[in-house]
């Protein structure tokens, strides 16, 4: 009995790979119908580009949706922290790692504000940190004095748009730091905390956990990877607009749940939230190919947000 | 060196005002079984509570191997040998057994989790303790009275000295609850001190060594139970026998059947359950916490799928379909939980609108005639003499009992024939109390037919007709409350089965 049960995870394991692999044969039929090629290089490129920082934006809201919360800010901390690098750039002696420094500093002290509200203020995370996104947006248009600052120092772009060994630098990022977060979740202390916390809050309390500890800094390690996608976007565009990064913390959420990870908390893996993402980049990579307007894009992206709540959902009640 | 593990002086404990538990005591012996009894009421839970520091004492002592103990904290509680097993578990159910086990005390090698490690620890503590489940199974793929398990050699793991666990057998079958009167033996056997919480007079005395009776926060006695008897302990339980004369009800028309169920399953949680109630009649349902008498009410109403049976109102001319609860509303059936907060009203909406609730249709076909509402919910809130100022008074800020009237008012809106009443005085002080025994039996009376659960015996014999005794899913007993029917009878079915 106990070797079907590793049978039968082992092929839910895979459900997400079989995902993917489907979804492009799906679209290489589809495209061999209109005389398009799918598998290319570019196109390869172009899925992990775009899931690249919705990616990374992912580990945060990961984290946060392992410990029972959730954090709609997140896209606006990435306009946020753009926008404060673009500013100490213009007028604080154009240092870049100065700006880069006083990006994540603005971006964190959201992600702080998230944990103390939530951990110690007892406040619904789900308000708390739409309260925040109105905030951060309004810091942000306070910042720039309401419009886009351009013209950055070319230097700036190397953050993004330079290779390594002929590999595009932001996709080394992503590996890296979802390699150092798969091995903090599943090594340290501090991921058994993290699950403890989403699993059943009381027990971690009871076996001596610093639960509120434990909140706050899932936030704080959030505002972290929002303030990295920040930094990396204002660097690849070379500009930083209050626009920036919006709706983002829709497709990080939505990438964290078609990976698995149960929005009542305590449940599933990050590295999956990764092939998430994945998906949804390859369905807009697919979708952009055949020419499919960006608003029927849209249409699907958000069909596909809610198959994959539903589905942890009817687990759910199917679980109770 | 004292004879006793845990010793608990002169406890006393008050919650606004009101004391809970009287200079209550208790005296643990190293490696025994302690049964905890008493009443819904009594004062067990808030005792247990302060022992595993989850409450903060007002006065008295714990001692704990001959030393004065002052825990601040329910970890602190647990880290000198104190773990309470509670009735809803503390596990996290996405994880592995083993992880739960080392939950925050993981073993490291280094700056790292050993998990072969804490697999291989968590497996012999298993094994110590004779329980078969293997150290990386989820916890959600385990049974409830698994993950008991898993609990009870977490506390083990811990060094527990005394492990409470409360109602223990309440949701696991009977198999299972052998295994765990086996692996109850075995800490036992290690000198470890159960203390043990339940109404079930089987168990305990099949399990226990010593028996401590609790009522009204006071501790009543510690017995031997292997000199004890069932009588004995129920007599200490509920202190003098007290009897009730009720009043013939001549009101029940017995050749009209209100509601007849026959052969109701539902799920593992009710058993061939049938029976009739009457025109006019007033019926009790008697039974511990999770015999099945809530479950039957939600069967009924349509609230829950009945698995099996049938169910008709109105002399056996009108069926109510499984899982429909507009059957049972059209049909004039309806109940009043137990949870009024949750299921009985809409706690921020004023009288009026939770009155008028389930019989809006009354007031006007689409639009409804507010003047009309109004003049009603006067009328009623007049009757049933809830204490308010307006009837557009938030439904919140009234009383326990006032609140129930409100439900009350609300179901009588609807003009219905059958009121399953689920412990309808939960929470509500003495004098609201006998309003609502007033408003019941003027209800069969004047035709209704009532359905009365309640833990309170006393309220069961004052109110109804017939009480019919659940236990375990079954209804295993039917008593005519005739004018000699006791306290002590009732009772001890509903502690035996």
């Amino acid at each position: 009995m106990a070797i079907d049960r590793i049978k039968k995870l082992k092929l839910q394991n895979y459900t997400l790979y079989i995902g993917i692999a489907m979804l492009a044969i799906i679209f290489e039929i589809l495209c061999a119908f209109n005389g398009l090629k799918f598998f290319t290089a570019s196109n390869i490129y172009n899925i992990i580009s775009q899931s690249a920082m919705i990616g990374i934006l992912g580990i945060g809201l990961s984290l946060i949706i392992l410990a029972g919360g959730i954090d709609l800010s997140a896209g606006s901390q990435v306009a946020l922290v753009g926008m404060m690098v673009a500013y100490a750039l213009k007028n604080w002696g154009g240092s870049i790692f100065v700006a880069c420094l006083a990006g994540m500093v603005i971006g964190m002290c959201a992600g702080l504000f998230n944990g103390l509200g939530v951990a110690y203020g007892r406040i619904p995370p789900f308000i708390m940190t739409l309260g925040m996104a109105s905030v951060t947006k309004g810091v942000t248009l306070l910042i720039g004095g309401g419009k886009s600052i351009g013209a950055l120092p070319r230097e700036l772009g190397l953050i993004s748009n330079s290779t390594v060994f002929g590999i595009p630098i932001f996709i080394l990022y992503l590996l890296v730091l979802y390699i150092i977060i798969i091995f903090v979740m599943s090594k340290f202390r501090y991921g058994r905390k993290v699950y403890a916390v989403g699993g059943n809050r009381k027990a971690a309390k009871l076996a001596g956990i610093n639960v509120k500890m434990t909140e706050l800094s899932v936030y704080v390690l959030s505002s972290l990877f929002a303030s990295i996608v920040g930094i990396m976007m204002v660097a690849r565009l070379q500009f930083a607009a209050a626009t920036a990064g919006a709706g983002y913390e829709q497709y990080a959420i939505a990438s964290a749940v078609i990976g698995g990870i149960s929005l009542s908390g305590g449940k599933g893996s990050v590295q999956r939230t990764l092939l998430g993402s994945l998906i949804l980049s390859v369905l807009k990579v697919g979708l952009t190919i055949l020419n499919v307007s960006t608003y029927w894009q849209e249409i699907a992206t958000g069909l596909i947000i809610i198959v994959a709540v539903y589905v942890d959902c009817a687990k759910m009640r199917k679980a109770e | 060196m004292t004879e006793y593990t845990l010793e608990m002086r002169d406890i006393c404990k008050s919650f606004f005002g009101v004391p809970v538990l009287r200079n209550a005591h208790l005296e643990i012996k190293p490696g025994e079984v302690h049964v905890v009894m008493g009443e819904n009421g009594a004062g067990k839970s808030t005792l247990i509570k302060i022992l595993s520091a989850d409450y903060r004492k007002d006065s008295g002592t714990v001692i704990l191997d001959g030393k004065e103990m002052n825990f601040r904290s329910t970890q602190e509680a647990i880290e000198n040998g104190i773990s309470v097993i509670y009735q809803e578990l503390h596990l996290n159910p996405h994880v592995p057994v083993y992880e739960n086990m080392f939950l925050n005390r993981e073993e490291m090698r280094g700056p790292l989790l050993d998990k072969a490690k804490m697999i291989k620890k968590a497996g012999e503590y298993l094994e110590a303790a004779g329980i078969v489940i293997a150290p990386r199974t989820l916890v959600s793929d385990l049974s409830i009275a698994q993950r008991q398990m898993v609990e009870i050699a977490k506390a083990f793991s811990l060094n527990a000295r005394v492990m409470v666990l409360d109602e223990p057998t309440a949701a696991i079958t009977d198999k299972d609850t052998e295994r765990l009167f086996m692996l109850i033996r075995e800490l036992k056997a290690q000198g470890v001190s159960i203390v043990y919480i339940s109404h079930r007079m089987q168990e305990i005395f099949e399990i226990g060594d010593r028996c401590t009776v609790m009522r009204n926060g006071e501790t009543i006695g510690t017995v031997e139970i292997k000199n004890s008897s069932v009588d004995e302990l129920t007599s200490m339980m509920i202190g003098k026998s007290v009897q009730f004369k009720k009043e013939s009800n001549s009101y029940i028309k017995l050749e009209e059947a209100s509601l007849k169920v026959e052969g109701l399953y539902y799920k593992d949680f009710l058993k061939d359950i049938s029976f009739t109630l009457h025109k006019g009649e007033i019926l009790g349902f008697a039974g511990l916490v999770g015999s099945g008498r809530t479950e039957t009410a939600k069967c009924i109403i349509g609230d829950y799928a009945r698995s099996k049976g049938r169910i008709t109102v109105k002399n056996d001319t009108v069926e109510l379909r499984p899982k429909k609860i507009k059957d049972s509303l059209s049909n004039g059936v309806v109940y009043l939980s137990e949870d009024r907060k949750d299921e009985g009203l809409v706690v921020e909406h004023s009288i009026a609108e939770n009155v008028v609730l389930p019989s809006l249709k009354r007031f006007g076909k689409n639009l409804v005639s507010t003047k009309m509402i109004n003049r009603y919910v006067q009328d009623s809130v007049k009757k049933l003499n809830v204490r308010t100022n307006s009837i557009f008074q938030e439904a919140q800020t009234l009383s326990g009992g006032n609140q129930q009237k409100v439900v009350i008012a609300k179901w009588l809106s609807t003009e219905a024939d059958v009121y399953i009443f689920d412990e309808p005085t939960r929470g509500i002080d003495v004098g609201a109390r006998s309003e609502i025994y007033d408003i019941i039996m003027d209800l069969a009376k004047y035709g209704a037919s009532i359905i009365v659960i309640s833990s309170d015996i006393v309220e069961l014999l004052k109110l109804s007709d017939r009480i019919l005794i659940m236990y375990d899913g079954r209804i295993v007993t039917s008593l005519e409350n005739d004018g000699s029917l006791t306290q002590q009878d009732v009772t001890r079915c509903v502690v035996n089965g």
